[in-house]
């Protein structure tokens, strides 16, 4: 036993020196292997979060890619096309004197009894402190400041640049900050460490300020604020959910409606034009670059300081286009017409043309239900033969190579297209290990690019160091690529309490990146590790549940592949793979086959009786059609993402012909037959007063599954504490 | 219980009579699995059903940060001790051939020369129960009243046997100790054992 014991004289005699060692040895294997299957738990607890996060963004992206295929192919009088239109509408107010207008505020009165902060311009620091203190206190700014801030934003966004240019001169250092999704205690806490912006305490926030959170327009205010008090000490970097259409899924739209109930949806409009304004990026010292995404092979900085960025309102959305090669005769001539060759490039990838794995090509779907309402177009569009269902239908057979290679070659003499690829790069990029670049199918955009490509694109631009946030690191932050990259995120328990440290990195004229780490919530505080990580690792289990119950119809199915002698029984292995197929969320699953399945067998499980244990508590809705309510359970993130939508002038409660209308949508979209009869079911579940008029909240908190296990799980004792510790849990309403 | 006391016994604990043990280290240019390892990890038999081999993989595929199927030969402890087994950094180096501290962070093994690896340890009767920890923590308590003194347990942690650093054993010894830095070791040993 070699290390210590020469060091250590504590002890005489021999054999007590040997007890000692002994135990020592002993508690320290203990405590090693503790940690390792800590650190077991942690990974395929944060993969779940993960892979259900991603695979929300990669539904968002096919459910607008699906949004626009209805928008080339109905007709402009269908319902279904009005219903959606709006979201694809250019911002028809062009010339800067109406934009102003459109800004106004000037007739909002605040009223007397308003008691949160009064905004006179131009802002000065007082004010912007005394914002920060208002929203600490749970204040919220008034609609009419609030409007006239975002005219004062967008007037100042207008005139910088699409990559900033900074320097850290001889003494200031630069502080960075990563995605804070409306996180306002993080950023407070930023600001508590590390001291406000001024003069001397230079700011770069890196995109992703809103969106999940439930203070993204207060993060936006302060941010917004502090760049009009101090312009040349705060640079704001756009990313992937400074995007309306994100918006849509992940809160924020609602967040502002529900804050803002009269104004909100003009506040939302404005800021989607504040969204576009935003620079792209941003270079310290012409040597390190700071974005939200990342870089693919062919990003070119000087390409991307050249373009308009504010026609691209989303990134999801490439740019219409003006003059068309052929004009199409019988198209809408609407000013939101879309390009033909659009349709390729949404079906891939956004960036990329390649092709969408099949089980989820809504394409393959026959459209006899709408075929009366799709155009046909007699004139030849670049060879397009998307014009009838059947000649569709003969498209979803043929290679997508074919169609994909027509669109091409249009394609690569628009340069209009070639800068929206660069855009979505830049905002939704992840890097990876492998060298190479390709197509991001995990989130559905941009790429993954290889530490191959960061070595090229640096010396291409004579850089040294690409700082992105976009991916959410445990401790905050983390370096690949031979250092060459660092990943940044600011906003502390991400996916849940006591999930992932927040981080902030600094700058100084040598240009070595300085990492302070944080973790907000005094409940982490409270919480040893071993505790957070049990919290940590329910709440992605319930999650887990949840999602499994929700698939039960496939899931069945799959283990009847397995299970050909109808025993009800399959083996771990067959279970594992099962599930896999149906959930694709490449999940350690046998790992977590004890978390999920009762292991009173451990060769073969009762895939009936393990529906039952799953203990989800369904709605009260008998009269409802078991696949239907599967179909809701499943895909509740779409739906009420198509309702906002629909809900055209955000109300909060949408018609029962759009309700209909919707559910018709959803069904082209899902590949399924809804009946109009499972339909009026559904809304009469909900529409209680009978008025016709269906309130959007209610009908989605209707039909949530609870699970009913989390609240009576003890079982391998997540966490140990004393009893104390227990019961302070115990009343927490999120565990 | 007593492997530590001599270094000489432990190679016998392995499964299969082992050569006397190469000291030197062996970083020789081989690829990833342990070319002269001090143990000969090719003669172990594999006793793994099929299920456990899955669920072998399945671990192996959480620690592997690069994706390219392997880990770390400075990670293969710690997912020995995800996968339940209890060996000591000494015990995994050995394994590996003594390899210098570069080739730790830099070698990389596949799962396939990790199997026999992890049959090695699992093969060697060194399972501790609740009475061992039990009575190596006895060995502290001076007063025979079934606590041991906080800041004693910290020096002997840090100073003997597998050193662990100050982060590491503030971690352990979280709300162990009561208000006189005083650790009664049963309940200490029962919380340990509980994951």
């Amino acid at each position: 036993m070699g290390c210590g014991v020469s060091k250590s004289n504590h002890f005489h005699k021999h054999s007590k020196k040997g007890n000692t060692i002994r135990a020592a040895v002993l508690i320290q294997r203990w405590y090693r292997q503790y940690v390792a299957r800590t650190e077991m738990r942690r990974r395929y607890t944060w993969n779940i979060f993960q892979s259900i996060e991603y695979s929300g963004e990669q539904a968002q992206i096919k459910l607008y890619n699906f949004l626009g295929y209805l928008m080339d192919n109905f007709t402009p009088s269908s319902s279904e096309r009005n219903l959606i239109s709006h979201i694809f509408r250019e911002n028809d107010i062009c010339r800067d004197a109406e934009w102003e207008r459109y800004f106004c505020y000037k007739n909002i009165d605040v009223p007397e009894v308003y008691s949160g902060p009064h905004l006179t311009f131009p802002l000065t620091v007082d004010q912007v402190v005394g914002l920060l203190e208002a929203f600490r206190n749970k204040k919220q700014l008034h609609s009419r400041y609030v409007l006239q801030l975002l005219l004062e934003t967008w007037k100042l966004l207008r005139m910088l640049p699409n990559i900033n240019r900074i320097a850290t001169c001889h003494s200031k250092e630069i502080t960075i900050c990563g995605d804070l999704h409306g996180q306002l205690e993080d950023l407070l806490l930023i600001f508590y460490k590390n001291g406000m912006p001024s003069l001397e305490k230079p700011y770069v926030f890196n995109g992703d300020f809103v969106d999940r959170g439930k203070d993204s327009i207060e993060i936006l205010l302060i941010l917004f604020s502090c760049l009009l008090v101090y312009p040349c000490d705060v640079y704001l970097n756009r990313g992937n959910h400074e995007d309306h259409i994100i918006n849509l899924r992940y809160g924020f739209t609602k967040e502002v409606l529900t804050k803002y109930k009269i104004h909100g949806k003009r506040i939302l409009k404005l800021l989607q034009k504040i969204f576009s304004w935003l620079p792209l990026a941003t270079v310290i010292d012409q040597k390190v670059l700071v974005l939200h995404g990342g870089i693919s092979d062919t990003t070119d900085l000087s390409l991307l300081a050249k373009l308009n960025r504010h026609s691209y309102v989303s990134a999801l959305r490439p740019p219409k286009k003006k003059n068309q090669i052929s004009t199409p005769t019988s198209i809408d001539m609407d000013d939101d017409v879309w390009n033909t060759n659009k349709l390729y490039l949404r079906r891939a990838s956004l960036t990329y043309p390649k092709p969408i794995g099949t089980r989820d090509c809504f394409h393959n779907r026959s459209l006899q239900d709408f075929s009366g309402r799709i155009k046909v177009n007699d004139g030849d569009e670049q060879g397009s033969p998307r014009r009838t269902p059947n000649q569709f239908h003969s498209t979803a057979t043929k290679s997508e190579k074919d169609t994909l290679s027509v669109s091409n070659e249009s394609v690569s003499s628009d340069g209009a297209n070639e800068e929206w690829r660069q855009i979505l790069d830049l905002l939704w990029s992840d890097p990876m290990t492998q060298n190479g670049c390709i197509p991001n199918e995990v989130r559905g955009g941009g790429c993954y690019w290889g530490p191959d490509i960061t070595e090229d694109f640096l010396n291409r631009h004579n850089l040294q160091l690409i700082i992105r946030s976009h991916e959410c690191k445990q401790e905050g932050y983390e370096f690949c690529h031979n250092r060459k990259v660092l990943t940044l995120f600011s906003a502390s328990n991400y996916y849940d309490v006591g999930s992932n440290r927040g981080a902030y990195v600094k700058l100084g004229p040598d240009l070595v990146p300085y990492v302070i780490q944080y973790q907000a919530s005094s409940m982490t505080r409270e919480l040893t590790a071993r505790q957070s990580i049990g919290r940590t690792e329910r709440s992605a289990l319930k999650v887990l549940r949840e999602q499994l119950f929700a698939h039960k119809s496939d899931l069945i199915c799959a283990f009847k592949t397995f299970d050909s002698e109808n025993t009800g029984l399959v083996s771990l292995n067959d279970w594992a793979s099962a599930v896999e197929s149906v959930m694709h969320l490449n999940l350690p699953w046998r790992m977590l086959r004890c978390q999920l399945v009762s292991c009173k067998n451990s060769e073969a499980i009762n895939y009936y009786e393990w529906f039952n244990e799953l203990a989800i508590k369904e709605p009260n809705a008998d009269h409802i059609e078991q696949s239907l309510l599967e179909t809701l359970y499943r895909h509740r993130s779409t739906l009420e993402t198509i309702f906002r939508i629909v809900d055209t002038d955000n109300s909060g409660f949408i018609t029962m012909e759009d309700f209909r209308q919707t559910w018709k949508l959803l069904s082209v979209y899902l590949k399924m037959e809804i009946t109009d009869e499972a339909i009026s079911d559904l809304a009469v579940t909900i529409d209680s007063n009978h008025d016709g008029s269906i309130d959007i909240d209610e009908f989605m908190e209707a039909f949530r599954l609870t699970d009913k296990k989390s609240r009576l799980e003890r079982g391998r004792s997540m966490f140990m504490g004393t009893g104390t510790d227990l019961t302070k849990l115990e009343g927490d309403p999120n565990i | 219980m007593a492997p530590k006391k001599d270094p000489k016994a432990a190679p016998a604990k392995k499964a299969e009579p082992a050569p006397a043990p190469a000291p030197a280290p062996a970083p020789e240019p081989a690829p990833a699995a342990p070319a002269a390892p001090a143990v000969d990890l090719s003669a172990v038999k594999i006793e793994f059903s099929a299920d456990q081999v899955e669920d072998y993989r399945e671990a192996f595929g959480l620690f592997d940060r690069v994706g390219d199927n392997k880990v770390a030969y400075n990670q293969i402890a710690d997912i020995m001790r995800a996968l339940g087994q209890n060996p000591t950094n000494k015990e995994v180096t050995k394994l590996l051939g003594n390899p210098s501290h570069d080739d730790m962070a830099n070698k990389r093994v596949e799962f396939e020369a990790f199997l026999p690896m992890l049959q090695t340890i699992i093969n060697s009767p060194n399972k501790a129960q609740f009475e061992d920890y039990v009575e190596g923590l006895r060995v502290f308590d001076k007063e025979g009243n079934g606590t041991v003194m906080g800041a004693e347990l910290r020096i002997v942690l840090s100073t003997l046997g597998e050193k662990m650093n100050e982060a590491e054993i503030d971690a352990l010894m979280a709300g162990q100790e009561d208000e006189n830095g005083c650790v009664n070791y049963e309940a200490f040993v029962k919380h340990i054992m509980s994951v």
